[in-house]
């Protein structure tokens, strides 16, 4: 990971990711733990107690108004250069409305770059609070994520699996997964290489 | 499908002795109210049913013939493209992209491998872009054709199927002859593509662009002007912006919402700020409203049209030269990450990439599908849908299974 700049707001590359960094550490002055708004992929990390007001704030402000999570990953880092062992957990979100007009037509400007919000959860209790409730379209980001790489999200009614079965064996994307020897007597042959 | 209720007297409609057609609607919805018992049931709609486009399973809440709710399974086809994706080198991944979208492989391959060249800085050769532009650009017709022509199938309407998979047939062989492969291609590289256009493939492609150019009028009188197809369309299945919004849906289905918004003239990547093009956005003066079902079949027909036109400006204007860029052998990014959307035909593909450096293989390799987004949407959608409405939504929102599940 890159290190922030001293002044990130003045140094970023999109206007409008900026002025999502001044309004979050106006209204949460404690939220942001860190940001990139540099380069290809800008991110801000908050905390994971703040990600609810964070997001509200994102989606809510006129000039900001990310009104699509575009998608929820999680990324392992089971032994990092530095610090913990800890899963991020990225909200990439984009705008489809104008703003701050709040209209659908077509935009003047020729870039309308997406937001990455991340947040670090430690690796042996992973657990971040919904944000259905913000952006229906989350449902299923989340549902896949506790699936794949069992990060539990809370506050919401259920969180069943979606792509693997109910009784698969751990979440395969965590870099410590192992095959399981067998699933309801077939016998399993790990490919090689994985 | 069944889905009446199995006992309970027969609705007794015509007090009077009038004919039961003879009662407007609400009226009808009263009396089976008043008369009828009504039992809720849920049934399964897949996963093999035809009109769910694959290995989609639907529980459907029903009562009479509405449904009251419904709730989509997926993951019947999970290949685990992220495992294998972190498992396997950059450029062996590519293949696998292929096989998220089938029905838009060359797409997927232009995106996946911009994401890894922007990770790594490679430089593609000016000629390479223009043809991974009009490979893509074919792709979509090809995509496009294949969801008219099906949807069409869905609503009960055959022969427009069989017409436009003549000229899906001839795009295939077309994209076949350039990459030795019909459906899945590994035709774009990490830095380029495979091979070069030859003089008889451009004239191939020019048959090609002029028969879709000619027969398009065709099959539009068969099924977008057929009053039929308006009458199973019109009006049903209305997405709104905000609604689009919430819950991801991009692509057609967006756009026919009313939004004006297309990466590949807001956001341009690769060379697609070079041509003149317009993007089809849903309005009430083409019939039903802004949003339904009519509406996204018609951005689609229109959006063939447009990427004739990009590919006719790209054949005019593209340069001489190399198609493959310089790749280091053994590449391996520094370490960083990467958030690449493009424009696909189903909707915005987004691939996130995180490189820890000094590694050939990715840390991380996160697919967005569009049609994962789309399809999601239904549960809100169809509630209080008629069950031929319920085919009618799901086949306007041209998922592709491959990509929900991955």
């Amino acid at each position: 990971m890159a290190e922030p700049s001293d002044s990130p707001v003045a140094a970023a590359a999109d206007p409008v990711t900026a002025k999502a960094l001044e309004a979050l550490q106006a209204a949460l002055p404690d939220a942001v733990v860190d940001s990139v708004l540099t380069g290809q992929h800008p991110w801000i990390q908050v905390r994971a107690q703040d990600l609810r007001a964070t997001c509200r704030l994102l989606r809510d402000d006129p000039a900001l108004r990310y009104d699509c999570c575009h998608l929820i990953s999680a990324v392992d880092f089971p032994a990092p250069t530095e610090g913990e062992p800890h899963i991020d957990v990225v909200y990439h979100l984009v705008s489809y409305v104008v703003r701050p007009e709040a209209s659908y037509a077509k935009r003047a400007e020729k870039n309308d770059p997406f937001l990455a919000i991340k947040v670090s959860l430690p690796r042996e209790k992973p657990e971040v609070p919904t944000v259905l409730d913000i952006w229906i379209g989350a449902d299923w980001h989340e549902r896949e994520t506790w699936d794949l790489m069992g990060v539990r999200f809370t506050g919401r009614a259920e969180l069943p699996r979606i792509l693997l079965p109910e009784d698969w064996p751990g979440h395969p994307l965590r870099k410590d997964w192992e095959f399981p020897a067998s699933y309801h007597g077939v016998p399993i042959i790990p490919p090689e290489g994985l | 499908m069944s889905g009446g209720t199995p006992e309970g007297p027969g609705p007794d409609l015509g007090s009077g002795g009038e004919p039961a057609g003879a009662v407007e609607f609400h009226e009808r919805q009263e009396a089976v109210g008043r008369d009828v018992r009504t039992e809720e049931m849920v049934f399964n709609m897949g996963p093999q049913h035809p009109a769910t486009h694959g290995v989609l399973r639907v529980a459907v809440k029903t009562d009479g013939e509405y449904v009251r709710a419904l709730q989509p399974h997926v993951g019947n086809i999970h290949r685990c493209a992220e495992k294998i994706g972190e498992s396997v080198a950059f450029y062996q991944w590519i293949p696998y992209l292929d096989r998220m979208d089938y029905l838009a492989a060359m797409c997927n391959e232009h995106i996946g491998c911009m994401a890894i060249e922007r990770l790594g800085g490679i430089e593609v050769p000016e000629r390479a872009e223009y043809i991974r532009v009009i490979v893509a650009e074919i792709q979509r017709i090809l995509s496009h054709l294949m969801a008219i022509g099906v949807y069409g199938l869905d609503l009960g309407a055959f022969t427009p199927f069989l017409h436009q998979f003549r000229e899906r047939e001839r795009g295939m062989d077309l994209l076949d002859h350039l990459s030795g492969g019909r459906l899945l291609y590994h035709y774009v590289r990490i830095g380029g593509v495979k091979r070069d256009f030859s003089q008889d493939w451009l004239d191939e492609l020019e048959a090609f662009l002029s028969s879709v150019e000619t027969r398009l009028p065709e099959y539009n009188t068969l099924l977008l002007h057929n009053r039929i197809f308006q009458a199973r369309t019109f009006d049903v299945g209305i997405i709104d912006p905000a609604m689009a919004a919430a819950w991801g849906v991009t692509g057609p289905g967006l756009r026919a919402a009313g939004v004006d918004w297309d990466l590949r003239r807001d956001a341009p990547y690769s060379i697609y700020d070079r041509f003149d093009f317009e993007v089809p956005v849903g309005h009430s003066g083409i019939g039903g409203q802004v949003g339904d079902c009519f509406q996204r079949h018609w951005v689609r027909v229109r959006e063939v049209e447009e990427s004739l036109k990009i590919i006719r400006q790209a054949l005019a204007q593209m340069p001489e030269g190399p198609v493959m860029g310089r790749v280091p052998k053994g590449f391996k990014p520094p370490a960083g990450e990467v958030y690449m959307r493009g424009e696909n035909p189903r909707g915005e593909l987004a691939v996130y990439m995180v490189s820890a450096g000094k590694s050939d293989k990715a840390w991380r390799a996160r697919c967005r599908g569009p049609s994962f987004s789309n399809i999601a949407c239904i549960t809100e959608v169809a509630e209080g849908m008629l069950i031929a409405d319920l085919v009618a939504l799901i086949g306007s929102m041209d998922i592709v299974l491959g990509e929900v599940d991955r």
